[in-house]
């Protein structure tokens, strides 16, 4: 990969050269989310998408945010840029080096949106828009915070293409002329614009073909280990996080199930979900070894108008007793690792018993 | 995108004949003599030969056809039976006329539209703005647009007095264009001129504001706040890609609102074409109906091809094969 853009080019205008300077100089960001709850009012009452979720990412590094879909992952980011639907009920802080992004105005957030948070979409199909060349797109990013000319703005976008390895001439072209693997990476050189502190990708390889996928996995990685911003990964699968991020935050059903650093989450899962949802992720077999059966968990995310009492999970999980039916459980700290489970003590137990086909199916069959 | 052209002309020269040759039938069918207007009474048999021959009236309905087609190629719509000369000497001055509401009040009419349709399409979902728009353009479309002519007439001119009731006002000894350019002619053409914007005016508020609530919602305009833009700018591209529909509906669209503006005119006793062609039909006045209604059905034709090159212009995705 070839990351000529912030060394100082010389050769090319001034003007470039001090824009590139200027954006090479902002700092990865700190980001800490604390307590927040996201709410949709809809007509049979509120939605009550997010609850209580706090976690960190420290400068430069990366948090993967994990959970199947309908856990309010996306929620959570869209809560963080302010792209929430009008109506929506927000608490909580989002504090972005100390300060709080949350709750303010579309007018306020000019200033922080792209400048300091920069957004990968979830699905880059359509989330271009149709009518404008990207190269265009790219530049009314650049030139609605910087103020440069158009020529290096334009200047700018052909060097954010050559980093996301895409042809300068593509960028006059429209998004129907490009594939979904091109869009993404057109989408991505977008975020990186105005080299914001803080990258926020929203399942940024869901809707591309296995192979795109991991291309563009490597494509973020090679980025994040170059500029060093600090990120959030939103994504489902957990081989993409056990690969890219530092931490990792499992949610589910709105709430945060297991969160910490991401060795110890996915080696030694502390509660039952993060068990099931390594289970039901493919491994590569191991020559001599019996091959790993694929175990997904039976049943579905539980209806947010109506959360159970006590954790949410009981529905699903083969443990649960009669106080998880009740009680909701609190996140409970162990070592750098924190679980919401009432049996965090059985953790090994549960663990040896959850890579057993048998422990899941016959929750299947008891539901 | 040449020969794309070429073959949309093509087909435009197809749809025109077609048309011509309906208004021929058509006007041969109508019950009415067009002699007995024409000539009168006691005129000896010889003279009237004479004169339907002049007419192009005699011989089989085939030669008549072949010598309508063979007149119409070279642009000769023969005489006015009324005002017994050449069509287009009498519909020149009135296409003029006619232009001065038609053109700034259809422009008008959709700038607004697509501007006010943006604005109500933007604002707060149930609020004030949205409920207020979408009911003043809708009561407004549903009202006959005599209606909305003589109520202007009766408010403005009538009681008010602040614009004349009726006609063009006089040139006096100007010609050519210099009598347009009068604030006496500028005055006369307002009231008119209102009638036709807010009769054009609701439907395309309407159709933008669907365009720009269906587009809000779309992720690339949240990719676009997400950037960081001035809200104006967010609007700007719902209302960018609002328009690709209004334009497919706006050309087509222009072409039957000509029809709308032959009341307007008749209101406010504008001379113009449309009011021309009312009078026309009403005294069997043939080859000068068929000189308008020719007339409409090229600015049809012409106004569906202009609408898929604009088309074009504005979204990307379109090829022409």
């Amino acid at each position: 990969m070839n990351f000529t853009t912030f060394e100082k080019p010389g050769r090319k205008s001034t003007e470039l050269a001090k824009l590139n300077d200027r954006l090479a100089a902002k700092p990865a960001a700190h980001l800490q989310v604390q307590n927040l709850s996201v709410g949709y009012s809809i007509a049979r009452g509120i939605f009550q998408a997010v609850d209580d979720v706090s976690f960190e990412v420290k400068p430069g590094t990366n948090l993967g945010l994990v959970g199947e879909s309908g856990c309010g992952k996306s929620t959570v980011i869209k809560a963080i840029m302010g792209l929430q639907p009008d109506g929506t009920r927000i608490s909580g802080l989002a504090l972005l080096n100390g300060e709080n992004i949350l709750g303010l105005s579309d007018r306020e957030l000019q200033a922080i949106r792209w400048v300091k948070v920069a957004l990968i979409t979830q699905s880059a199909m359509n989330s271009l828009d149709p009518v404008y060349s990207i190269g265009d797109q790219i530049v009314e990013a650049i030139r609605s915070h910087e103020n440069v000319s158009n020529a290096t703005a334009w200047a700018r976008a052909e060097e954010l293409f050559a980093l996301v390895g895409m042809p300068a001439a593509r960028l006059y072209e429209f998004p129907h002329q490009f594939s979904g693997g091109m869009r993404q990476r057109a989408v991505i050189a977008m975020a990186l614009a105005l080299n914001a502190g803080m990258l926020l990708a929203d399942e940024p390889t869901t809707a591309l073909d296995p192979i795109m996928q991991s291309q563009i996995m490597q494509r973020i990685r090679g980025i994040h280990e170059h500029m060093r911003r600090s990120m959030i990964l939103v994504t489902h699968d957990i081989a993409v996080v056990a690969e890219t991020c530092e931490n990792t935050v499992v949610m589910y059903a709105g709430k945060v199930a297991e969160k910490g650093p991401t060795e110890d989450v996915l080696e030694r899962p502390l509660h039952p979900y993060t068990m099931g949802l390594k289970n039901a992720f493919p491994r590569l077999p191991v020559r001599g070894e019996p091959r790993q059966p694929l175990i997904s968990i039976p049943g579905v995310v539980p209806n947010l108008f109506h959360p159970p009492k006590g954790c949410r999970f009981a529905g699903r999980c083969p443990f649960a007793t009669e106080r998880c039916h009740n009680d909701p459980p609190a996140l409970v700290s162990e070592g750098m690792q924190a679980a919401a489970c009432h049996y965090i003590d059985r953790a090994s137990e549960f663990r040896e018993a959850a890579s057993r086909p048998e422990t899941w199916r016959r929750m299947g069959s008891a539901a | 995108m040449r020969a794309y052209i070429l073959r949309r002309l093509a087909q435009s020269v197809l749809v025109v004949w077609a048309v011509t040759t309906i208004m021929f039938f058509m006007f041969r069918v109508m019950p009415a003599d067009p002699t007995a207007m024409l000539l009168e009474r006691g005129l000896s048999e010889q003279a009237r030969e004479k004169l339907l021959q002049e007419w192009g009236l005699t011989g089989t309905l085939w030669d008549q056809y072949i010598a309508y087609l063979a007149n119409i190629l070279q642009g000769d719509f023969g005489n006015s039976f009324l005002y017994r000369k050449p069509v287009w000497d009498v519909l020149t001055p009135l296409i003029i006329n006619t232009l001065w509401i038609a053109v700034p009040g259809l422009l008008l009419g959709a700038a607004l539209g697509a501007v006010l349709g943006t604005a109500v399409g933007w604002a707060r979902r149930g609020g004030k703005l949205e409920r207020m728009g979408i009911f003043l353009a809708t009561v407004i479309r549903g009202v006959p647009n005599f209606v909305i002519g003589i109520a202007l007439l009766t408010i403005f001119s009538s009681t008010l007095g602040w614009f004349p009731e009726f006609g063009m006002g006089d040139p006096g000894d100007r010609t050519g264009f210099a009598r347009y350019f009068t604030l006496e002619f500028l005055h006369h053409l307002a009231l008119p001129l209102i009638a036709v914007i807010i009769y054009f005016m609701p439907e395309n508020l309407l159709l933008m504001r669907s365009g720009v609530v269906e587009n809000r919602t779309e992720d690339y305009i949240e990719l676009v706040r997400a950037k960081g833009v001035p809200q104006s700018r967010v609007a700007w591209h719902a209302a960018r890609n609002s328009m690709l529909p209004l334009i497919t509906w706006l050309f087509p669209a222009l072409a039957e609102t000509i029809a709308g503006i032959v009341v307007i005119e008749i209101v406010f006793s504008w001379p113009g074409v449309g009011r021309e062609l009312v009078f026309a039909v009403s005294r069997q006045d043939y080859p000068l109906a068929q000189a308008a209604f020719f007339l409409l059905a090229v600015m049809i034709v012409l106004a569906n091809l202009a609408a898929d090159l604009v088309y074009g212009k504005l979204d990307p995705r379109v090829v022409y094969k």
